[in-house]
Order: structure tokens, then C-alpha cells, then sequence
């Protein structure tokens, strides 16, 4: 069981500024939840506070039952995709795939042939293999996402964490990679938390949808659900108004082709 | 293709490429008038001046567009002018000397003219300007421009980084005249004989390798000492907020505007209470902290372009921030870690003032000391001299020619984003 639970998390800046309010929230075991919210609203401050890279200024999070609050990133059993990718550039695609897990110390340390395996594994889920010797800066956009994202399984972590990862690619990858995120959790179960503030990303990604908006949580639902029943003003017109927008403009065009 | 149009708009290569070269001709020849003032040469200084002068009336009135009115009007005075400027020009050099210097200010002075000439009188030109040309020879003008305007430009280019690349090499040159030329000389023709004694006594004598030893010491120290005190220092400027960040910065600033002249005597009443005189810790401490300021800046200016997504994902890959610092942002860094040790290196290697007044004793100088006493203690051995000096900057040549493929690796390119 891999729980994720925010319990009365606050955010609060030395000016005063909160960036995060009072959150509740809880990701059950194997879910896909997206947290969604215009730029400024708290989701990828949220995102990095259970990583670890900001301190929880009040309340607790939890993973798997256990407070992590005062736990280094490298101990809270989680992969991390950055929207920029943030591939070591001096490294090898293997490399930047076992860096991880050359990385952790004492017990947990694995041997180096079960390290080999892993890495092999993971460049064939990602369909790696091929280009495992060359530098990042000799791949694609999309091959960089890919490793982006093999590198944050090779761990096998408890929670997969995604930080927009998708806004750096071009149209027609991007709804390429997100069915391809869509089938690696299927296949893989993975307890995965993936912001965006692209609503369309969010509604076809996820399991749930929590939107955020001013550091608030506004709802937490599946995403019809959202859409069907939006709790407030806000869900209404950031997701449920953008996504009719959408319908409109594609329905005029096809209006027009008639 | 609008024949029209390519008529109207049509210029020979030969006309905008000698407008471009007429001017960079005239600057440079007004610029050579200061060296006929210094030798007091008024007659010389007047014909060039006007020559130039003219050089640079000619270049307006050479037409720069098939649309502009009477072509041949303004073409024939260009020349006429060019015919002037040529005729001061064979003014100016019969009272010359035939030194090298003097034939090369000569031909600066007569080419330009001469070619300009040549070129506005050539057939095409001609053609062009008497607006006899058929729209066939217009199409085909323009693909000779395409051919030849790359070829001038190139030329053109080239004479310039030649000078330039002259006055960087004519003083080595010279040194390596004087250092390879028998006896104490420092005039004469450029290698007109040949003598490796120069050489063959500094090699041999006890003094130039013991001020070797001094300065390898010194230099490499200051290097090791500066970079382990500098890389922290950057990096903690660049990534860490804390209280007299801004002021230390500053203040950093602050120290380097200082004449090194200033720090001098306290330096030397420091390390004399210390009893670091006459040692090589006195004089690395003393270079590595004037050192200091600068390397800290170009560290930090190169860590700040580290994105600081690569040290967050190392932090979650499980490293602490020692292995961060140590397994991503310096292999990162080291192509500027490698400038800040060569800057290091070369400013204790070269560094004079403190050397001389800290290391008085022979057994302690360094190398640039040891040279400077060369002149005055052994009545002026120039031969000695020059070949001291010329193996004194064989190391730093050599550190820049390693360094430089170094330098050159783009290594921070391509890890983040697309």
C-alpha cells in the first residue's frame, strides 16, 4: 500500500506570501491523480514539497504512513520528472539511468549486475536500448523525455512524481507520450502525482483530478465528475467553461468544412 | 528575373568592394601621418596626409547605385581624384628610406590609388557607367559578383588579420632575433646570423633553473590554493542566500579596484611579522588572495548557468549535497574551473612587484625577478636576456595551446530542454 497524504499542509514565503494553504488530500495506492491550476496556484510548489526540494513550513506529509517532512529527497522512495528533463549532461543514457541507483548507500545498495539488469530493463520499457551510449545532447526532444522518464523508474519508487513534464514537447508528440504515460501506469501501477495547467492533459491522464487555484484545493474528483458537477465558480469556469470552449472551436471548424 | 529592376540596382563587385577598402585605407594611412610627426618629416607628413585626404574624398564620389544620375561623371572624378591622392603618394615616398618599415607605408599609400584606378577605368566599368550595358550583361553581372564578392571579401579580410597578427608577432620576432644572434646586440637586420649560445648559457647556468623552480612552485600553488579557496566560494555565491551575500560581492569588487601598488607595504610589514619573506608561502598567500576576487566572480558567473533542476535531480537520484557539488556541478564546471586555473597560473607566473620586494635573496626569486636582474647586475647581457624571456613564455604557450581544446567543449549544452 502506497499512500500519499497531505495533511493541513501549509506553504508560507519569509514575505508572507502563502503559497499553499490548508491542504488536504490523499493518493490512494496505484492511482494516477493530476493536479491541475493556472501558473502561480500552488500545484508544483505542493509537487516539490513532497519531494523534498521545499520545506513544509506547517502540517505533515505522509508517504506510506511514514511523516517525511524532515526526510532528504533522495530518501522518500520517489522518481521525479522535471519539465526540463535535467538529464546529467556529462553522462551517458546509461549512466543517467543508473546514477540513481549507483547513488544509495548501506543496505540498500545494490549489486552492480542487478544495477545492469535494471538499467537494460528499464531502456527496453523505454525503448532505450539502441542509444544507451550516447550523450543527451545527441537525442531528440522525445528520446530525452523518455529518458527523463526511465531514469525515474529504474528506482522502481513508491510514487512517481511528474512536473509538467509534456510542455516542452511539440503537438503531436505530446498526445503521443501522454497515451504512452497512460499505458506505462496501467502496466506498471505506479502511485503517480503529475501536474499540468493544461486541463485537456489533465482530463485525459488522470485517474483524479485535483484543482488548485490561489494555494487552495478547489475539488478532488475523477475527471467526468469534475467536469459534471464542478464544486465552484472557479472548477467551473477553468475547466468545465475552457473545455466547452474547446468543443465549440472544433465543432465551427467542422461546421465551416461542411 | 525583373531585368529592370536588377538594371536599376545593378553595381560592379570592383566598385562597392574598393569603396569599402578605400576607406579602411585612408583611416589607416591618416593614423601613419602621427609617425611622420614623430620623426618631424613635414614634407612626408603633408603628401601623405593629403593623400589620404583624397583617398577618403574619392570614396563618396565613386557611385554606389545604377540609379544614381551622371555615372560617368562621378566615376571620372573618382578617378581623377584617385590620379591626385597617387600623385602625393610618389611625393611622399621619394623622400623615404628603403627600410622595411618605409616600403611597407608605401605601398599602403600607393596601392589603394592604384587599384582604385585600375578598377573604376576596367571595360566592365566602363560599361556600367555609361549605361551601355544590355540586359544579358546585367544577368551576368550579377552571377560574377555572386562568384567574386565572396573571393575580395575574403582577401580584404585576411590583409586586415594580417596586420593585425604582425603587430602581435613583430616583437616576438624581434626577440627571437636578438636571442638567437651571436653577442650583445639588440639592433641589426632580423636573422642575419645564427648562434645558439644565448641559450646554451641560460640552460646551463645554475640561476635560470632554480628561478624555474621558484616560479613552478609559486605559480602551481597559487593555482591549487586559489581554486580550493574560489570553486566553494563561487558556488556558495551562486546557489546560497545569505546574510552579506550582496556586500561580499561587492566588496569583492571593491578590492580589485585597487592598484596593486597600495597593498604593498602592507603586504610586505604582513608577511615580514610573519616571517614569510623570502619563502614561497609568503608569496602564494599574497597571489592567491589578489587572485581571489576575480576567479571567484567567473566561477560564479559560469555556476549560475547551471540549471538548478540537474542539482534537484540529483538530490532525488540520492545524493547529498556534497555529491551533488562533487558528481554533477563540477564535472560541469571544469571548463571554467580550467580558465580560473590558468588565469591563476599565469597571473603569479608573470607577477613582478611583490616577487621583487617579498624575495630578495637569489636563491628565492622567480623567474620574471631573475630576469629583470639579468639587465642590470651583469651589464645588460640583451642576448641572455631575450632567450631568458622567450623560455619563460614557452610554458604559458604550451598551458594555452593544452587549455584551449578544453575551453572549447561545450559540455553544459543539451542536457536541459530541447
Amino acid at each position: 500500500m502506497v499512500e500519499v497524504r497531505f495533511e493541513n499542509v501549509f506553504k508560507r514565503y519569509e514575505d508572507g506570501t502563502e503559497a499553499v494553504r490548508s491542504l488536504n488530500l490523499v493518493v490512494k495506492d496505484g492511482e494516477f491523480l493530476v493536479l491541475v491550476g493556472p501558473s502561480g496556484c500552488g500545484k508544483s510548489t505542493t509537487l516539490r514539497m513532497l519531494a523534498g526540494l521545499e520545506d513544509v513550513t506547517e502540517g505533515q506529509i505522509l508517504i506510506d504512513g511514514s511523516v517525511v517532512n524532515h526526510l532528504p529527497p533522495g530518501a522518500r522512495g520517489l522518481g521525479m520528472v522535471f519539465q526540463s528533463y535535467a538529464l546529467y549532461p556529462h553522462m551517458t543514457v546509461s549512466e543517467n539511468l543508473s546514477f540513481g541507483l549507483r547513488m544509495q548507500k548501506g543496505k540498500s545498495r545494490l549489486p552492480a549486475d542487478e544495477i545492469a539488469s535494471r538499467v537494460s530493463g528499464t531502456a527496453e520499457l523505454m525503448e532505450l536500448t539502441p542509444m544507451l551510449d550516447k550523450k543527451p545532447k545527441e537525442l531528440s526532444g522525445g528520446q530525452r523525455q523518455r529518458v527523463a522518464l526511465g531514469r525515474a523508474l529504474v528506482r522502481q519508487p513508491k510514487v512517481l512524481l511528474m512536473d509538467e513534464p509534456l510542455s516542452n514537447l511539440d503537438a503531436e508528440l505530446r498526445t503521443q507520450m501522454r497515451r504512452e504515460l497512460r499505458r506505462l501506469h496501467d502496466e506498471l501501477g505506479t502511485t503517480t502525482i503529475y501536474v499540468t495547467h493544461d486541463q485537456i492533459e489533465a482530463m485525459t491522464l488522470a485517474d483524479r483530478i485535483a484543482i488548485m487555484d490561489d494555494g487552495e484545493l478547489q475539488q478532488h474528483a475523477p475527471p467526468l465528475e469534475a467536469y459534471n458537477s464542478p464544486a465552484n465558480d472557479f472548477v467551473q469556469g477553468f475547466l468545465c467553461r475552457h473545455i466547452d470552449e474547446i468543443v465549440e472551436t472544433a465543432d465551427s471548424i467542422f461546421q465551416r468544412g461542411d | 528575373m525583373n531585368t529592370g529592376i536588377a538594371r536599376n540596382w545593378y553595381v560592379p563587385v570592383e566598385v562597392f568592394t574598393i569603396r569599402s577598402w578605400l576607406t579602411v585605407a585612408g583611416v589607416a594611412n591618416l593614423l601613419l601621418c602621427t609617425v611622420d610627426l614623430l620623426r618631424e618629416d613635414s614634407l612626408s607628413l603633408l603628401m601623405r596626409m593629403s593623400a589620404a585626404i583624397l583617398m577618403l574624398l574619392t570614396v563618396p564620389v565613386i557611385p554606389n547605385e545604377g540609379l544614381a544620375s551622371r555615372l560617368r561623371m562621378r566615376r571620372d572624378a573618382a578617378i581623377c581624384l584617385a590620379a591626385l591622392s597617387l600623385f602625393a603618394t610618389v611625393l611622399c615616398i621619394g623622400s623615404a628610406s628603403g627600410a622595411i618599415f618605409d616600403v611597407w607605408a608605401g605601398l599602403l599609400l600607393s596601392l589603394p590609388a592604384m587599384l582604385t584606378i585600375w578598377w573604376l577605368s576596367s571595360p566592365h566599368v566602363s560599361a556600367w557607367s555609361g549605361g551601355k550595358m544590355s540586359n544579358q550583361e546585367v544577368e551576368e553581372g550579377l552571377v560574377r559578383n555572386q562568384r567574386l564578392r565572396g573571393r575580395y571579401s575574403a582577401i580584404g579580410s585576411h590583409l586586415v588579420l594580417l596586420h593585425a597578427a604582425a603587430i602581435v608577432m613583430i616583437p616576438v620576432l624581434w626577440i627571437l632575433d636578438v636571442a638567437v644572434s651571436p653577442g650583445n646586440i639588440l639592433g641589426g637586420d632580423l636573422f642575419d646570423s645564427f648562434s645558439g649560445e644565448h641559450f646554451s648559457k641560460v640552460i646551463g647556468g645554475d640561476n635560470f633553473w632554480l628561478w624555474t623552480r621558484n616560479s613552478v612552485i609559486v605559480s602551481v600553488g597559487t593555482t591549487l590554493l586559489g581554486l580550493s579557496l574560489a570553486v566553494p566560494a563561487g558556488y556558495a555565491f551562486s546557489r546560497f542566500k545569505f546574510t552579506g551575500r550582496d556586500t561580499a560581492m561587492f566588496s569583492f569588487l571593491l578590492v580589485q579596484m585597487f592598484p596593486g601598488i597600495i597593498i604593498l607595504v602592507p603586504y610586505f610589514l604582513l608577511m615580514k611579522s610573519l616571517g614569510l619573506l623570502d619563502s614561497w608561502l609568503g608569496l602564494i598567500l599574497a597571489y592567491s588572495v589578489t587572485a581571489l576576487p576575480l576567479c571567484v566572480w567567473m566561477l560564479k558567473g559560469f555556476f549560475d548557468t547551471i540549471p538548478r533542476e540537474l542539482e534537484e535531480a540529483a538530490l532525488l537520484d540520492g545524493c547529498n549535497q556534497m555529491q551533488v557539488f562533487f558528481r554533477v556541478v563540477l564535472p560541469l564546471s571544469l571548463p571554467a574551473v580550467a580558465v580560473t586555473a590558468l588565469f591563476s597560473f599565469l597571473a603569479a607566473w608573470n607577477e613582478f612587484l611583490l616577487a621583487l620586494t617579498f624575495n630578495t635573496s637569489n636563491d628565492m626569486k622567480t623567474l620574471p625577478v631573475g630576469l629583470a636582474s639579468m639587465i642590470s647586475s651583469t651589464g645588460q647581457a640583451w642576448g641572455d636576456f631575450a632567450a631568458a624571456s622567450l623560455l619563460v613564455s614557452l610554458p604559458v604557450v604550451i598551458l594555452f595551446v593544452v587549455f584551449q581544446k578544453f575551453l572549447i567543449q561545450g559540455l553544459s549544452a543539451g542536457g536541459v530542454k530541447g
